[in-house]
């Protein structure tokens, strides 16, 4: 069985990017969400295997989504997407529960790669 | 050899290990199960014990040997980890503490027999009782990591976090080289280094680290020992008066620099003109540097607290969770030196009026186990310290009421912002205990955290939730020593105004006074400000401005006030010194400086005009 992805950001563009590369690689990407607040709600009823979090989205940040997530599941392997110039962000991140990170502009291989360390 | 000059450096060597026992015990007590602790806990004391016997301590090197037998079972499985062993520790790390610092005074206290023998019963006992267990495992050890991250790799002060993060899952991380600060700004060039206390094999430890990503080489292998004395540890140990007294000649060094900045401009020789600008430009550079090298991360302080709560809820029938965040944030020393007592007592105030008994908490639909977070941030040039409890919040309507009666606040006052509250709360004498415990009663804990925190050029802040709990906010500057400041002056006086509270200056405009509750107030972009005289403050008489007199709009937080003054006498770095106020010296002058031209002039404490 594929495992299934939920993709969070606030560009549709994006989360199309996003979904496709990991579509193509054989994951099931089962939602998306274009705010903190959403991805908190759908992580909670989808319980995908992994989460692609955007750092700066309206309506709750991905940190505070991260940290939200982390709270009702401390093993949530959410793997955070960042501009760059956001190192700040991208530590905080971590500290706040993300395993990983990619850094934009996005290369597939890059993305897989870090997906399948957090799937590890 | 004389072993005498040595002795600063083993109590302050000693002190920071056995600090550590305190931390380790914690963890330890928290989880006893986890192995990890209990191996630090014996290299600590057994350190100390080396120490202490080469200092030719006696006391102190025996009661760190006994010690080091109950925690060498301990760690083999000899000995049970149970509540009264934890007791023992505890009392032992605090005598040992006790004898460490007496022995460095001169004196080698003997070691109290009885708990010597509490010590060895505990070690002897359970040994006898159980010879069988004699063999048991003991799998920590300490293994150093270096990492070299791909050149290729972005973000790499993230990665190394993330490299960090994923090791912590297997142990402890200690001695993170460069440090996380440096880190996060990514002033390194890919190579970093650790150690971690960990049962998982080698080859485990470095799947963890590649499993962070962007590797390029890992080495995992035994610590050494010598690295941590000169080698590689690029520091050295300075005594604080010496960077004390740097700083103060650095202050003069400002001084000087202004008076011949003064002089330069003054003269119309260029090369003076030149030389001038040129010392200038090194003197900031020294006063940089010394600044930086007072930088002390707040963990130092932070450290105490653990063990302080811990002691609380026993004392108080309750059970506190402490946790610290922002460790690695840094403060002048001298303002460290300050602000533990500030947090001291707002944490009791915490652990005392607000963690609820656990049974209160239950019926409240809480977990018993009530918390207490103390974080630090940096906020530009300030540090922010939050203490944060989750439990039974401020009873505004209580306090309002008690307001009420007591003239605080106007009969016709509905709501308690949370500005007033802080007001209330910090009345001396204020207290809505129910009865005034010996832990933190009276209300004098924000009584006195507000005046230190104040006294440091400082402020503090109260939000609280009924039933959720209370977060006490301190704001104090990076550093005391040397400050911008906006001269002022009036008759012939001048006054230093930090220019970090200094929002504007405008010119007094008679036309827009205006009266806000009997108080002058003035218009100030569509905003009214309460107005203050400095001319009124300081010769006590009235006396109208001039018309287009400079005023200084001060700022604090959301606070604002206009300063009206006789003439403004530009801008200065000067050197605040330490300032015991003769009494009758009024509460908005917050410390005393020698100007450029060496006259003294006073500083007015912006907080106390707001």
């Amino acid at each position: 069985m594929s495992n299934t992805v939920l993709v969070c950001d606030d560009a549709i563009f994006m989360r199309t990017m996003i979904s496709d590369i990991l579509t193509q690689a054989g994951f099931e990407v089962v939602g998306e969400a274009e705010s903190g607040v959403q991805a908190v709600e759908k992580y909670r009823q989808l319980k995908p295997d992994l989460v692609t979090m955007d750092i700066v989205m309206p309506d709750m940040g991905g940190i505070e989504a991260v940290r939200e997530i982390c709270k009702s599941d401390p093993d949530a392997k959410i793997l955070m997407c960042s501009a760059m110039g956001q190192q700040a962000l991208v530590v905080e991140a971590i500290h706040a529960g993300a395993k990983d990170f990619v850094v934009k502009p996005f290369q597939p291989s890059r993305v897989l790669e870090a997906v399948q360390r957090v799937l590890g | 050899m004389d072993l005498a000059k040595y002795s600063a450096l083993f109590l302050a060597e000693s002190s920071e290990h056995l600090n550590a026992c305190n931390q380790l015990l914690l963890e330890w007590e928290r989880e006893p199960a986890s192995p990890a602790p209990v191996g630090g806990l014996f290299r600590a004391v057994h350190t100390v014990k080396g120490m202490a016997a080469t200092m030719g301590y006696t006391g102190v090197a025996d009661l760190a040997h006994r010690l080091e037998n109950l925690l060498d079972a301990l760690r083999r499985g000899r000995v049970a980890a149970a509540p009264e062993v934890f007791q023992l520790l505890f009392r032992s790390v605090d005598t040992l503490g006790i004898m460490v610092g007496d022995a460095a005074r001169g004196a080698d206290p003997a070691p109290d027999p009885g708990l010597s023998a509490e010590l060895d019963r505990a070690t002897g006992e359970a040994a006898a009782a159980d010879p069988a267990a004699a063999a048991g495992v003991d799998g920590t050890r300490m293994r150093s990591v270096e990492v070299t991250l791909r050149r290729e790799a972005v973000m790499r002060g993230a990665r190394a976090l993330l490299v960090v993060s994923r090791v912590e899952e297997l142990g402890s991380v200690s001695g993170l080289r460069p440090p996380a600060p440096v880190l996060e700004r990514e002033d390194f060039d890919g190579r970093f280094a650790f150690r971690v206390s960990t049962g998982a094999s080698d080859s485990v430890i470095e799947a963890a680290v590649r499993g962070a990503g962007e590797v390029a080489t890992v080495r995992v292998g035994e610590v050494a020992p010598e690295a941590e004395a000169g080698g590689r540890s690029r520091q050295i140990r300075v005594d604080l008066d010496r960077l004390d007294t740097l700083m103060k000649q650095v202050g003069e060094l400002v001084v000087a620099r202004s008076r011949l900045a003064v002089l330069a401009a003054e003269s119309t020789d260029p090369a003076l003109v030149e030389i001038s600008d040129r010392v200038s430009r090194l003197v900031g550079g020294i006063q940089a540097e010394v600044l930086a090298a007072r930088m002390t991360p707040v963990g130092e302080v932070f450290e105490r607290f653990p063990r302080l709560v811990r002691d609380l809820a026993r004392d108080l029938g309750k059970r506190i969770r402490f946790d610290g965040e922002g460790e690695e944030i840094e403060l002048d020393r001298s303002i460290l030196d300050e602000i533990g007592e500030p947090l001291l007592h707002l944490i009791r105030n915490a652990a005392d009026h607000g963690i609820e008994p656990p049974e209160v908490r239950a019926a409240a639909g809480k977990p018993e186990e009530g918390r207490i977070l103390l974080t630090a941030s940096r906020d530009r040039n300030s540090v922010a310290l939050r203490v944060s409890d989750d439990g039974r919040g401020i009873d505004r309507s209580a306090i309002l009421a008690k307001a009420r009666r007591e003239g605080l606040a106007d009969a016709g006052t509905e709501v308690l912002s949370d500005d007033l509250l802080l007001r209330v709360l910090a009345r001396p004498g204020f207290s809505t205990a129910e009865a005034v415990s010996d832990v933190s009663g009276r209300g004098v804990g924000v009584d006195v955290a507000l005046t230190r925190v104040r006294a440091l050029g400082g402020t503090l802040d109260v939000r609280s939730e009924l039933g959720r709990g209370t977060t006490f906010i301190v704001r104090v500057p990076l550093t005391l020593a040397i400050v911008r400041a906006l001269l002022a002056r009036t008759g012939a006086e001048r006054y230093a105004v930090p220019l970090a509270y200094v929002a504007e200056t405008v010119e007094f405009d008679p036309r827009a006074v205006t009266a806000v509750r009997d108080r002058e107030a003035l218009v100030v972009r569509d905003r009214v400000v309460p107005t203050v005289h400095l001319r009124h403050l300081v010769q006590g008489g009235p006396g109208q401005p001039s018309p287009k007199a400079p005023t200084v709009i001060l700022e604090l937080g959301d606070r604002r006030a206009a300063l009206v003054v006789d003439a403004l006498a530009g801008q200065q770095d000067i050197v605040v010194e330490p300032f015991d106020a003769p009494t009758g010296m009024p509460s908005f002058v917050g410390g005393a400086t020698i100007l450029a031209d060496g006259a003294p002039a006073l500083i007015l404490d912006a907080a106390a005009l707001l």
